[in-house]
This record gives structure tokens, C-alpha cells and sequence, in this order.
């Protein structure tokens, strides 16, 4: 096993809002070929027919609005391009459509094609350019943001394919209570933001064991007196507001959220793990988005293998299409950036396929090794702790000024 | 080692009054379907379908987080109470003694656990339990 692999103690999650592979990590296929990101030969229509090519246009805040349109008939629409036939294959031509339905103004519904230069996402592109970034990291519903968190939470999510809660169906844990009722126990944490951010896991997690959670005040703490638990899931925060220490501003980089703030946040996490030198050495940290907020990528998202189904339809009435919907297909692909000093510089993952269920498959093998009581979908996932293949610790990581 | 400098947002990004997201509206719903599951004591008294602005929904999420968590609390700190009780309590004569004492667990050992606890746990001139 490499050194970096047999060192690794603890997992940390950082899960983002709301922003597609293209639109904040498209620029970096000009700085390295082999991340696929924006090429001149990328395009979609507008509703008059013209080609919208992809443009570095993209502000940190005020432009999105409003929101891009996420939920599931939305992005049907943005993957198949309005193609609704038995036969369909996604072709990705459906964003700049999508965004018209929301405001009627051609020129605003051609933003959505728009994606941030390099130099406006320093620490995001820089940890994909020192460390490991995933080609083919995919959200795991093609719709929003609950389902897709239950994915990294529960490895399904239990037939839902809207905004309504999860709940969870015996036999399958969350990854939480998987590790918790271990023999020998495994310790794990949610941190959110504050109580005032508070989290999406409400109807199961919050609501049954509030003593899961911990702020990030605390996680600052734990990192620092290193304390962190096995298995971390963090929560950005997702509301403006007056916190004890002054103002809190939004960071979770949903739109219309500024985005730099986001930036600062996933550098302060970076920062708090790689500042305590043992943490820094067995620890992996993934910053991943949950889904890609009806912002454009040209990746189609493939079908899931039959082995990988779990089971589980979602009704013509909830997926809204007048379709049925058999997790047969995954969404549309996300930043996913694995960081950790065991990872050669310059790792791009191609050829492989992620998506948020890989989370727990991940964090089950490595703590509990075989454990059958999940779907189908996460025992199929891959999982990337494979990465970490240096037998000597890099010292050449970059650090940020926060 | 490279130290990369991080802007920081303009201070006009912060805007508690911009209208609350589909994104925080979903979020209010699951904690509202939470709170109806409280007891009363711990509820708000916010009405969700008013909360218009950021500031309303982040005011609205924090109560109902928090008092969740003292729900919880309180139910540990009872149960935690139990234990404590449990333990305190004098083993009981297997054999009743004709002699004993009639009088009240209260006037035996007024300074127990459960006597305090009891004394605590009735209600009060309102009408309501601590």
C-alpha cells in the first residue's frame, strides 16, 4: 500500500452549490490539455437559432438572475436538448433554452454559457492544478440540490428526485451511523456553518441526532487541537447574516451568492487542515459541488450500468417530465478536486466515472472495508483514495493568504 | 512554498434583505415540517410563508435549529437524571417490617434525587411542568 494510503486517518468533504464543471474549472484545458474543459467548438443554441459559444464573462455576483432553473424538467431540457423522444441521447444543447424560459430576454439566456477566468478562481483552479481534479465527477440526479446531498449522505436518495425531504428506508445508514455503530467505533461529524446556516439534512440527520453536527468554529478548533474525526462532511454558509463575530456573508457560491466569498471559505478550509502538520499528512480533503445549477457543461452525463440501479423509480408526477425516471442516468457534471500532500502534482482523473454516491462508498471502504447493507448504485460507485499513490509526502503545496 | 493571494468580496455583497432562494425556501419548509414536531415550548412563533428576506429566513433557521438541539438536550439531560436517580436509591428490604415507618418517601429523605426531582417536575401555580 503507498505510504500516503497507509498514513490516511481522516476524511473531509467540503460540498459546494450549484456550479458546473465548465463553468469554473472550463478554463484550465488551455493552461493542461488533458482536463476537459472549453474548446472553440463548444456551442449551444439560443431561441432564435444562433450558436452561443461559451465565453470568460462570468461575474462573481448579480449576473445569474435570476436563479438558473435546476430542478429536474429544467435540466431534462438542457441535457436532451428538448428531444423527448424513446430514443433520445443527451446532447447538452438545451442551457441557453432553459435560461430563456425564466426571463423571456435572448441576450441575458445566453449567460448561462458563460465560465470564470482562470485568474478570477485562484485557489479553485490552483487546488485542481496542484492536486487531483476529476474529469468525470458527476451529480447523481439530474436535478437539485437535496436529492443530490443525499447521494453523498446515504448513497441513494430513497427515490427522490426533487427538493422534498429524504427519508431514509431501512436497511440502508448514512454513512454517519455506518461508521458510528462500527465494531470497532468510527467517529464522524457534519459541520455546518452555525445554526443561523443551520443545514439541508434536516428531516433525517438534524432532526434525529443533532449531536452529529458541529459548527465551523469547531471544525477550526478540532483541526487545530487535532481533534478532527475520522469522516467530515462540511457545509458552506447559505444565507447572509449578522453572526457573533459580525457579518457572515454567504459562500456557498449558489447563485446569487457572491462567489469570491466561496473562495475564501474553501481556502480556509484547505488552510485549517494543512496548517496542523499531523493532520496535513493523514488527511484527504474533496471539494465537490452538488449539482451544477442549470449552468452549462458539454459533458452528457452517461447512463448508469445496470448493476449500478438501485432500485428505486421516481413517478412521471415527480420527476414533472410526464416521464417515469429509474436512476438510470447520472447529472450533469460538477468540480470535484481531491487534495492531499500523498497526490502528485498535476493528477487529472480521466477515463473514470464519480459521482456523489462515491462519497460513502469511499469512506466505507476505507474505515469499514466490505459492507453489503447499501444500494446497489454505491456498491457500484468508484472510489478515489487510489489517488494518494506518493510514497513520499510533497512539500512543495502551495498555501493562501487567509 | 507558494502563498497565493485570495481577494476578498466587496463589502456591498453582503445583502441580508435579497430575497430569500428556492434553495433557503426548501430549507425553511424541511425545518418548519421539524419544528411542527416539537413541543410547543420549543416552537417559534414565526410564520414561514411571511419570511420574505435572507435576514427573516437566516432568524427563522437558527431558532428552529437551536431549539431542536435543546429538545434533545433536555431529553438527555432527563434521561442522564434516571441514571443518576437509579443509582442514588437506597436498596429496598426485601422483607416489609411491621415496624417501619409509615411515613412518606418525601419525609424519609427529603434531600433524594427523586424526591427533588418530583418536587421539580409538578406543576407550578400555572399550571405548567417545568
Amino acid at each position: 500500500m503507498p505510504q500516503g494510503l497507509d498514513a490516511l486517518k481522516h476524511i473531509v468533504v467540503l460540498m459546494m452549490e450549484n456550479r458546473s464543471f465548465d463553468h469554473m474549472l472550463g478554463s484550465l484545458q488551455a493552461v493542461d490539455p488533458r482536463i476537459d474543459g472549453i474548446t472553440d467548438a463548444l456551442s449551444n443554441p439560443d431561441t432564435t437559432g444562433a450558436p452561443v459559444k461559451p465565453q470568460p464573462l462570468a461575474e462573481f455576483q448579480g449576473q445569474l438572475d435570476p436563479d438558473p432553473d435546476h430542478h429536474f424538467p429544467a435540466v431534462d431540457l438542457q441535457i436532451f436538448g428538448g428531444d423527448t423522444s424513446l430514443t433520445r441521447t443527451p446532447n447538452m444543447q438545451g442551457f441557453v433554452k432553459s435560461y430563456f424560459n425564466q426571463r423571456q430576454d435572448v441576450g441575458h439566456s445566453q449567460k448561462i454559457m458563460y465560465y470564470f477566468a482562470q485568474n478570477q478562481l485562484p485557489v479553485l483552479t490552483t487546488l485542481a492544478l496542484e492536486f487531483a481534479v476529476f474529469n468525470r465527477w458527476f451529480a447523481s440526479i439530474p436535478g437539485p440540490t437535496i436529492c443530490n446531498r443525499a447521494f453523498a449522505h446515504y448513497g441513494t436518495s430513497f427515490g427522490r428526485v426533487d427538493m422534498n425531504p429524504v427519508f431514509v428506508n431501512p436497511p440502508f445508514k448514512s454513512i454517519y451511523d455506518r461508521l458510528i455503530d462500527a465494531n470497532p467505533k468510527h467517529t464522524s461529524k457534519l459541520y455546518y456553518y452555525d445554526t443561523t446556516s443551520s443545514t439541508m439534512e434536516v428531516a433525517n440527520l438534524l432532526q434525529n441526532q443533532p449531536e452529529l453536527f458541529g459548527t465551523w468554529t469547531q471544525f477550526l478548533d478540532d483541526t487545530s487541537k487535532g481533534n478532527l474525526p475520522d469522516y467530515s462532511f462540511i457545509e458552506p454558509n447559505y444565507n447572509d447574516h449578522d453572526g457573533d463575530d459580525g457579518e457572515e456573508l454567504e459562500n456557498d457560491q449558489h447563485p446569487d451568492s457572491n462567489v469570491q466569498a466561496g473562495e475564501l471559505f474553501i481556502a480556509s478550509v484547505y488552510k485549517a487542515i494543512k496548517q496542523n502538520p499531523s493532520l496535513w499528512q493523514s488527511s484527504a480533503l474533496l471539494v465537490v459541488y452538488d449539482e451544477h445549477g442549470g449552468i452549462y457543461d458539454h459533458v452528457p452525463p452517461p447512463a448508469c450500468s445496470p448493476n449500478a440501479r438501485d432500485g428505486f423509480v421516481a413517478s412521471a408526477n415527480d420527476t414533472g417530465t410526464g416521464a417515469t425516471f429509474a436512476f438510470d442516468r447520472l447529472g450533469v457534471r460538477v468540480p470535484a478536486i481531491l487534495i492531499s500532500p500523498w497526490i502528485p502534482k498535476a493528477t487529472v482523473i480521466g477515463g473514470r466515472i464519480f459521482e456523489h454516491a462515491s462519497i460513502p462508498a469511499t469512506v466505507t471502504k476505507h474505515f469499514l472495508g466490505d459492507y453489503p447493507l447499501r444500494t446497489a448504485r454505491e456498491i457500484a460507485a468508484d472510489t478515489f483514495l487510489d489517488v494518494l499513490s506518493l510514497d513520499v509526502m510533497r512539500q512543495d503545496c502551495p498555501d493562501f493568504d487567509v | 512554498m507558494t502563498l497565493i493571494h485570495v481577494p476578498r468580496p466587496p463589502k456591498t455583497a453582503m445583502n441580508p434583505d435579497r430575497p430569500v432562494s428556492s434553495l433557503l425556501r426548501n430549507q425553511i419548509e424541511h425545518l418548519h415540517g421539524a419544528e411542527q414536531r416539537l413541543p410547543v415550548r420549543f416552537r417559534s412563533k414565526i410564520y414561514i410563508n411571511a419570511i420574505k428576506t435572507q435576514a427573516e429566513a437566516a432568524r427563522y433557521c437558527r431558532e428552529v435549529t437551536e431549539a431542536i438541539q435543546h429538545a434533545h438536550a433536555e431529553a438527555a439531560a432527563a434521561r442522564a437524571g434516571r441514571v443518576v436517580d437509579l443509582a442514588a436509591a437506597a436498596p429496598e428490604p426485601m422483607v416489609s417490617n411491621p415496624k417501619a415507618s409509615k411515613r412518606s418517601r418525601a419525609e424519609k429523605n427529603p434531600a433524594s434525587p427523586r424526591v427533588k426531582k418530583k418536587a421539580a417536575n409538578s406543576p407550578g401555580d400555572d399550571g405548567k411542568r417545568r
